[in-house]
């Protein structure tokens, strides 16, 4: 309906106007008044269409009457005449509201709602009071209608009033370029692609609007000319709106190509690269929703934290069936094209949760790792605090008994008769005790360990054991006490279970640090056919290397020895 | 014979000056740390300085590097390190790099008064001592190729008493034979083991704790 009436407005405009060639046209040529009006109209119709809540598309159909109006200015009847005369440049309001709205069509800026306003007055107010003091003849064309609202002839206030207008028109311009250029500065990559043609086009009709009411003020006889292409100028305007309309279009045709995208084998597939892809973001980051920490995660696991309110950031979060399953955490700009995300979620959701469901996987391995070797350390922490309790206490009470039954034996007279042997009885058994509770301490924790590190407590345990054993250590420092701890006990049972089971004649032991890792090995040339299955002591090796991230092998072929490896991450 | 303890236990520290008092020595200074104990040997310059292997502030092995500092400056003191774990390489650290008068003990040896009498004055006359838990760990160990295979059950014996730090006298008369006899031990052993034979207990012991800590 609307478009109908534009299109008849602008026809009758254009067949009123052609009849009035009593003046020079100021339009620039009936083609170019009908494109800029009719392309106004149509692209706000699409606009409005499409996004009914934004002001912008009523406003660019407005705009486009208020253009057809100002043609009546050519009209020959006076009543028409005045008409044309008093609409002569209410577009120019309409124009700078599309320019600095796009594309929310909301003025956010103080300065952005301050120009409008001033602009709507010089075009209504201003213009009606010029139009009260000025006489068609004097100011218009001689050939020209009557000014119907001419109420005194007064050449001097309606120059002054003219002038008046002029000048403010200039400063709203040199404003409006100010912004707009600003505006064009700033904008991130993704607000550049979506708003640089309508910015890009107005910016423009504003230089030219500028030169053009400069030559006006300055009464320059190029005039004419200037207006004729500050036409062309203001027409790109809603060409410049449509394509950033069709910009979207295409967009939409992304969503499709994603889709076909994420038909692809998952393990080829960088969903968060597809996606970004997709929106045109590059610095867009995905985060997983991992329930049992309620809080989102990356594709390894790691916590990703969501922008605050005031952030240059913004997050939208997928859900599925109400249950958030993934952020996407993107710039500001692709708010204002909340369809794009909406359709790219969609399109998206399913590989999202599939993602999400092996984030969340990596994220619990990640904790069920973090927490092995949490427990593995406390372990080590309690051992070594046990250690040093008996060390400082019990092996000490008892020592300082023995002293005080070495003191008593010194003191007893020789005719005690069957006291001294019961003394010496009692010293023999406590220092035997002492040896138990030595043995007992090493084997809680080796304070050789702590005091010399992993090559002396190695040479140490073979020392001490009951096959041959030798060590080849190559150590560079001291490495994490929970390394050294782990690499030391490995060792302990691995020299065990060679006495144990392997009939082997002898073991040999290396450790050796390099890039980062410690390799331990312990190699023996027994009988061989060991397993880390069925609740053998290897089963517990094994799980303790690997709680610390570290690997464990068993190479045990029957009849060939036996060699055990562990290999330590230790940065 | 002037002694100097040191050790971060006050009733250990006590004990033993105690004990060693009773015994007939001299106990000039008490000490809590290395840095004391290091002090009190500037001052008193001991005899034998008895030292606690693990003192403040780490409570690792403080008293064996504050045993090789007393090394380097007063050579002429001797040193008896007191453990309570067996540290066999402690041990031939300790032995190797002294020349005269160092011992190695663990603590519980305190009770044996005889014994730590003893083993005090070896030390602080030029001799040495190392514990026979230490010694029968570097003799019992299990080798490929045993060097020590071809001895005795008794050389093996005597072998351990020489390590420990004995003289040919002490041996005999631990072993009630005479001396005579525990010379020809010796000297099948030196020859089994293809050491140098030495008339010097404390070289003696050197070369067999050295031979035994090498294999």
């Amino acid at each position: 309906m609307v478009g109908v009436a534009g299109l008849l407005a602008g026809i009758a405009a254009v067949w009123v106007a052609s009849f009035g060639s009593f003046r020079p046209p100021l339009i620039p040529g009936t083609p170019v008044a009908l494109l800029v009006g009719w392309s106004f109209i149509a692209s706000g119709l699409a606009s409005w269409r499409t996004r009914p809540e934004n002001w912008l598309g009523p406003a660019m159909v407005g705009t486009g009457f208020l253009w057809f109006a100002s043609l009546l200015q050519q009209a020959q009847g006076p009543v028409l005449f005045t008409i044309g005369e008093i609409f002569q440049i209410s577009y120019l309001a309409g124009f700078l509201y599309v320019v600095l709205s796009f594309p929310s069509g909301r003025l956010w800026g103080a300065l952005d709602r301050a120009l409008v306003l001033v602009t709507v007055g010089l075009v209504t107010v201003v213009q009606l009071a010029w139009m009260v003091f000025a006489q068609t003849r004097a100011f218009i064309c001689d050939t020209c209608a009557a000014n119907l609202l001419e109420i005194t002839d007064n050449a001097v206030v309606a120059h002054a009033v003219l002038q008046f207008q002029r000048t403010a028109g200039l400063a709203v311009m040199i404003a409006t370029i100010g912004l707009l250029a600003a505006r064009l500065l700033r904008a991130s990559r993704p607000q550049r692609r979506a708003a640089i043609p309508v910015l890009g086009a107005g910016l423009v009709a504003a230089i030219v609007l500028f030169i053009s009411i400069t030559a006006a003020v300055l009464n320059a006889p190029s005039q004419l000319n200037l207006t004729r292409i500050a036409g062309y100028a203001l027409a790109v305007v809603p060409v410049a709106v449509l394509v950033a309309f069709a910009q979207r279009r295409l967009a939409r045709g992304v969503v499709a190509g994603l889709v076909v995208e994420l038909g692809a084998p998952a393990s080829a597939l960088d969903l968060r690269e597809a996606l970004s892809r997709a929106l045109g973001d590059p610095s867009l980051t995905l985060g997983y929703w991992f329930a049992a920490e309620s809080r989102f995660v990356d594709s390894a696991g790691q916590p990703v934290d969501l922008p605050g309110p005031d952030a240059e950031r913004q997050s939208t979060v997928v859900e599925r069936d109400g249950q958030p399953i993934a952020v996407l955490i993107h710039d500001p700009a692709l708010e204002h094209n909340a369809g794009l995300v909406d359709s790219v979620c969609a399109a998206a959701g399913l590989t999202l949760e599939n993602e999400r469901l092996q984030a969340e996987l990596r994220a619990r391995l990640a904790e069920l790792q973090a927490s092995r070797a949490r427990l593995i350390e406390a372990t080590e922490a309690e051992r070594r605090r046990i250690e040093r309790d008996l060390h400082d206490g019990t092996q000490q009470r008892l020592v300082s008994i023995a002293m005080s039954l070495g003191l008593l034996e010194s003191r007893l007279p020789a005719d005690t008769g069957q006291a001294r042997p019961l003394v010496i009885q009692t010293r023999e058994a406590l220092t035997a005790a002492l040896a138990e509770l030595r043995e007992l301490t090493q084997g809680i924790h080796p304070t050789i360990l702590t005091e010399r590190g992993l090559p002396a407590a190695l040479d140490e345990l073979c020392r001490r054991a009951s096959l041959p054993a030798t060590v080849h250590a190559v150590v560079d420092g001291r490495l994490p006490d929970r390394i050294e701890s782990a690499a030391y006990f490995f060792v302990s049972e691995g020299l065990a279970n060679a006495a144990k089971h392997s009939y082997a004649t002898q073991v040999r032991v290396t450790a050796s640090s390099a890039s980062g890792s410690l390799t331990v090995t312990v190699h023996d040339d027994g009988i061989g056919g060991a397993s880390a299955q069925g609740g053998t002591g290897l089963r517990g090796l094994a799980d303790r290397v690997e709680a610390l991230g570290g690997r464990f092998s068993l190479s045990s072929p029957p009849g060939q020895g036996t060699d055990l490896s562990a290999e330590f991450p230790c940065g | 014979m002037r002694v100097v303890v040191a050790d971060d236990a006050v009733i250990l520290r006590e004990g033993l000056a105690r004990l060693l008092t009773e015994t007939g020595f001299e106990v000039v200074g008490l000490a809590g740390d290395a840095d004391e104990l290091l002090d009190q040997v500037e001052r008193y310059k001991p005899d034998v300085a008895i030292v606690d292997i693990r003192m403040p502030p780490t409570h690792t092995d403080e008293g064996l590097r504050a045993a090789k500092t007393i090394r380097e400056r007063h050579p002429e003191v001797g040193i008896l390190v007191l453990s309570q774990h067996v540290h066999a390489g402690y041990a031939i650290e300790l032995l190797t790099a002294g020349t005269l008068g160092v011992g190695y003990l663990l603590k519980e040896r305190v009770s044996d008064l005889t014994e730590l009498a003893a083993s005090v004055r070896r030390v602080g006359s030029g001799g040495s001592v190392l514990d026979p838990v230490v010694v029968s760990q570097l003799v019992d160990r299990r080798r490929v190729d045993d060097p020590l295979a071809g001895l005795t059950a008794r050389e093996r014996e005597v072998l351990a008493l020489m390590a420990e730090g004995r003289s040919n006298r002490a041996i005999a008369e631990r072993l009630f034979v005479t001396e005579h006899t525990i010379e020809k031990h010796v000297k099948n052993i030196f020859e089994t083991l293809r050491l140098a034979s030495s008339p010097d207990d404390h070289r003696r012991v050197l070369a067999v704790v050295t031979f035994l800590g090498a294999r």
